[in-house]
């Protein structure tokens, strides 16, 4: 087996073996791997400012919502009282001018009544004249006859 | 593979260029050109996809490649790995467990390719890894703990007519850790590989039925990966609960 006879070789293989080590242990320890973490740590960095920034964002968000619920609900209740109070002054408004409508005619109603009853006394009264008019040239006609006015 | 040529062979060492420091051998080898991409590799697919420079600020800059994906999947998987075995405190040796994981899985991963060679099959540099893990982790139990580190080896609760007995099989336990960690990447390794080479030498062997062999070769190669994964995630893993046993003690 060459590994336990050639042990001539022994020592340069260990020399070159920590030779090789030392010199991949130090790059790396001081070039490659601080170069890595700080990739990686930048990147963590910029994902977790991203998160963050992401919370806020919903935080902001769900307030904004709930603003809007709330200003929703406001409107909403002031819409209903504005309807409220709207049907409120337009039925006052059509019983007054019921009301009103109906005291014109009764107004007018009593009006014309008080008209016609007076041209109907009027027209009594003048019927009565007329009457005793007739009556009286009725009852002269009757009595000019005895007095000989009447030529057979 | 030439036929009557040892399986083990893909094992050998061959030296590309002799060096030597302070009297000791230290060539470059096949093994030590191997563990060379396998870091130049590691450096290049971590750090490329992170260097383009990003002025703007823009959300574009945030949205990663497809490069950036990918080394990011490793490091997140050992950034895991480690908090959830070891804790938030184990995050500080999040780099030597990333190098380990990363060295010994590509170093794995670099050995299944046709004609190349797996360090990681090495006893030698599998127990340079362990030990070196092993020395690290009692290191930091004896600067976080100081002597209180030995109660380590006090199973809390025990009755102390026990002790005597526990206390050496908890030392050796401990002992033997590295012993574990090495031998069961480098045994793993190993067999893989020497499995592989010698159905490969059926394949020419048997002639026109030399087609089975061939598909247990492929579905061999797809558990080969597997493995090569596996091992580097055990040893990552137990790095991880060394640590944790560091750290926390009990």
């Amino acid at each position: 087996m060459p590994q336990l006879e050639q042990i001539e070789f022994f020592i340069s293989q260990l020399f070159w073996l920590g030779v090789f080590f030392v010199i991949l242990f130090v790059v790396l320890t001081y070039i490659t791997l601080p170069k890595i973490r700080a990739f990686l740590n930048k990147r963590d960095e910029f994902v977790q400012s991203h998160i963050s920034k992401q919370d806020e964002l919903i935080k902001k968000a769900e307030e904004l919502i709930e603003n809007y619920e709330l200003k929703l609900n406001e409107a909403k209740n002031q819409a209903s009282q504005i309807i409220a109070e709207a049907k409120e002054s337009a039925l006052k408004e059509s019983e007054k001018l019921i009301k009103a409508t109906e005291d014109k005619i009764q107004q007018e109603i009593k009006n014309t009544e008080e008209r016609i009853s007076k041209e109907k006394n009027l027209a009594i009264a003048e019927l009565n004249d007329q009457l005793k008019d007739s009556a009286s040239t009725f009852l002269s006609k009757i009595t000019s006859f005895d007095k000989g006015n009447i030529k057979i | 593979m030439a036929k009557g040529e040892s399986p083990l062979k893909q094992f050998e060492i061959k030296p590309l260029m002799d060096l030597e420091l302070f009297g000791y051998d230290i060539s470059f080898t096949n093994s030590s050109l191997w563990m060379t991409i396998t870091t130049v590799f590691i450096i290049i697919f971590f750090t490329v996809p992170f260097l383009k420079s990003r002025k703007t600020n823009s959300v574009e800059d945030l949205y990663p490649s497809r490069m950036q994906v990918a080394a990011e999947m490793g490091f997140s998987f050992i950034n895991n790995l480690i908090v959830d075995t070891a804790g938030k405190e184990g995050r500080k040796y999040f780099p030597l467990v990333f190098s380990l994981f990363m060295f010994i899985l590509f170093g794995n991963l670099f050995g299944m390719i046709p004609y190349s060679f797996t360090f990681t099959s090495h006893i030698i540099v599998t127990f340079g890894l362990a030990l070196g893990v092993f020395l690290f982790v009692t290191i930091l139990g004896f600067v976080k703990h100081g002597l209180k580190f030995f109660s380590f080896f006090v199973i809390p609760g025990l009755p102390i007519y026990m002790l005597p007995l526990l206390i050496p099989i908890e030392v050796i336990s401990y002992l033997s850790r590295p012993i574990s960690l090495a031998v069961r990447l480098f045994a793993n390794m190993l067999a893989g590989h020497t499995l592989l080479k010698v159905f490969a030498g059926f394949v020419s062997a048997l002639g026109f039925f030399g087609i089975l062999p061939l598909v247990f070769i492929v579905a061999l190669t797809g558990l080969e990966i597997l493995i090569a994964f596996l091992q580097a995630y055990v040893f990552a893993i137990l790095t991880c609960l060394y640590i944790n046993d560091a750290l926390h003690l009990h």
